[in-house]
């Protein structure tokens, strides 16, 4: 596939902004910020895909990824005590060993990257990537499309009973205690358990 | 714009994206690690399309289902968040500790 | 070469831009001016005065505010709009982004805006603003759905994703004839986008404004006239996708088009003028069992025209 230098310039530009993007989504203090970070990476890789001609794929990767990332940043604000980031927050565990995990994984698939021969096939001069995409959905490849289909709706089913309120014993919060704040410290804030608080603190006077 | 390069980018989402899959407390960012390992892996497939593949749609259909395996992780999660919240009222990994037992 | 296929639509796109937002503005007074509203001022100088005005005010500030996004957000939502331009035909050889999938390209448009809406709202760090940007994500989703259906049920006869493809394919008759669904559930659809007469709900008065109450002077001013040249993008789709885009007889191609975005902006503005306001939650309602059905409706109407 021949194409010019601009199309080379905006790719290590795209790629950069990937790279950068895809490392600040875990380096941000704010859960929100992190999700958009997120967001930024993905359009670039979809402007990649529009270079790479495959012109449906990078454009449905715009939308999928606005509306998910979209969602994930509603329950951010749902479910972390720090949504703004005002306040510095990391909050890791096996941090060393990650790192590691990642550089071994990032140096075997560059290692294959580089030296490894793969077949050199590049697209034919003529050829219409969308129409061949929308044949082959729904014509060879129709099965693998349809019941990706199928389990899509039945995600959408075992999603809604999962996060349902209303249990099949009772209301799923039943007897659900917030964790303490140390380890197997006592529970959090809870309005009940003041006197217990109390007798740890000592010194109050109690009326039981 | 090359294979090589292509594929090298790829490689660093994927790094990214483990370090923050195993890295990550909080149930949500962890699934955003694993959002970017399947950037990575979406990217090396159009990019084999592109350069390896001599434009069969095949290629191309593989990323589609990718990104719907992506909204069915994505979905699937979250639905484990909501129900891991409503009985611990936390929405970090260390909260499930008993499973270990 | 270079003029033809990179400056000219530049420049078409930009003039659309800021023309159309003026027009938008005088249009909006005409129309309440005819519809009996009490006026101050001439309508074609108040618009230039109030930018004037925002543009000599100094722009508010909110305690700890997400500052490059709050100042971000409006900027993205006009280049938003400006993606939105970039992919109408104004002929057929003029068009800035003759992309093979524009069709899609403006459908990601629709979901990027939400997230603009978002950010512009929740970076404010203010409370009403805050409401407002999530007023807008639940509305925003059901928009979405909604276009896309439309959009997809003018694809099908074109058998193309491409908005030139789809200009061609109403040669003979158009989509709001062949269609007639889809032309009003665009429109509402545009008009919730944009958050323009009763369907603003995300910078609504009863939230002190929503998610721009907290932002004044320049960044004001971008915010408004964003939201306006989206209603211009919005006309621009609705007149390729329904009304024929360039195709017309006598007049030259780009002329046809202008003629028509007028209509459609008009009607928008009317609309916008004499729809009813709705609560946000049955507006929520009305768009997941009214209206996303009758895009259902149309879509499967399209389907059966094309066989």
């Amino acid at each position: 596939m021949s194409h010019g230098i601009g199309v080379d310039i905006s790719f290590f530009l795209l790629a950069a902004l990937a790279v950068y993007t895809g490392w600040r989504v875990f380096c941000t203090d704010s859960m929100v910020r992190a999700s958009f970070f997120l967001l930024l990476s993905f359009i670039a890789v979809g402007a990649i895909m529009i270079l790479l001609t495959a012109e449906y794929l990078g454009v449905a990767m715009f939308f999928m990824m606005a509306v998910e990332m979209m969602v994930m940043a509603l329950f951010m604000v749902m479910f972390m005590m720090n949504p703004a980031g005002l306040n510095p927050m990391k909050m890791v565990h096996q941090e060393r060993a990650a790192i590691v995990a990642g550089v071994i994984a990032f140096t075997v698939l560059s290692a294959v990257a580089v030296f490894s021969g793969f077949p050199d096939a590049p697209l034919p001069a003529k050829h219409a990537p969308v129409v061949s995409l929308g044949l082959e959905m729904l014509g060879d490849s129709m099965l693998i499309f349809e019941s990706a289909a199928i389990v899509l709706l039945a995600t959408m089913i075992g999603v809604v009973v999962l996060s349902s309120h209303r249990g099949r014993y009772g209301a799923a919060d039943v007897g659900s205690m917030p964790p303490g704040l140390a380890p197997d410290g006592e529970p959090a804030g809870q309005p009940q358990n003041e006197d217990e608080d109390d007798d740890e603190g000592g010194g109050h006077a109690h009326h039981h | 714009m090359t294979l090589m390069t292509l594929l090298l980018l790829a490689a660093a989402l994927i790094g990214i994206g483990l370090y923050g899959a195993l890295s990550q407390q909080s149930f949500v960012m962890l699934m955003m690690g694993l959002e970017l390992m399947l950037n990575g892996v979406m990217l090396a497939a159009v990019a084999f399309w592109a350069f390896s593949g001599a434009g069969t749609p095949e290629g191309q259909l593989l990323t589609i289902i990718v990104m719907a395996v992506m909204a069915i992780e994505m979905a699937m999660g979250f639905a484990l968040v909501v129900a891991v919240f409503r009985a611990k009222q936390a929405d970090m990994t260390e909260a499930l500790s008993e499973l270990k037992h | 070469m270079i003029w033809r296929e990179l400056i000219l639509p530049v420049i078409v796109v930009l003039a659309a831009l800021g023309i159309g937002a003026y027009v938008v503005a005088v249009l909006d007074r005409l129309i309440a001016g005819t519809l009996g509203m009490p006026q101050t001022g001439s309508a074609w100088q108040a618009p230039l005065a109030r930018g004037a005005w925002l543009l000599t005010q100094t722009a508010n500030a909110t305690e700890a505010p997400d500052w490059r996004a709050w100042r971000l957000a409006p900027a993205l939502y006009l280049a938003l709009a400006a993606t939105g331009l970039a992919v109408v035909p104004w002929s057929e050889t003029l068009v800035a982004t003759d992309l093979a999938t524009s069709v899609v390209l403006w459908g990601s448009v629709e979901a990027l805006a939400t997230v603009v809406i978002f950010l512009h709202g929740w970076s404010a760090n203010a409370l009403f603003a805050l409401i407002g940007a999530y007023r807008y994500v639940a509305l925003g989703l059901s928009y979405i759905l909604v276009s896309m259906f439309v959009l997809i049920g003018v694809a099908l006869p074109a058998e193309s994703l491409q908005f030139t493809q789809v200009v061609v394919s109403q040669a003979e008759l158009w989509n709001v004839i062949r269609q007639p669904l889809g032309l009003p559930l665009l429109l509402i659809v545009g008009l919730g986008m944009t958050f323009w007469g009763p369907l603003n709900l995300a910078d609504s008065a009863d939230l002190a404004g929503g998610t721009a109450s907290e932002v004044s002077g320049p960044p004001r001013l971008v915010w408004d006239l964003a939201r306006a040249a989206m209603l211009v993008a919005f006309s621009g789709v609705a007149a390729s996708a329904f009304l024929g885009g360039w195709l017309g007889p006598w007049l030259p191609g780009p002329l046809w088009l202008v003629l028509k975005m007028l209509a459609v902006l008009a009607m928008l503005l009317l609309l916008g003028r004499l729809l009813p306001r709705l609560p946000p939650e049955r507006c929520v309602i009305l768009m997941w069992v009214v209206l996303l059905p009758l895009a259902f409706v149309d879509l499967v109407w399209a389907g059966a025209a094309a066989l």
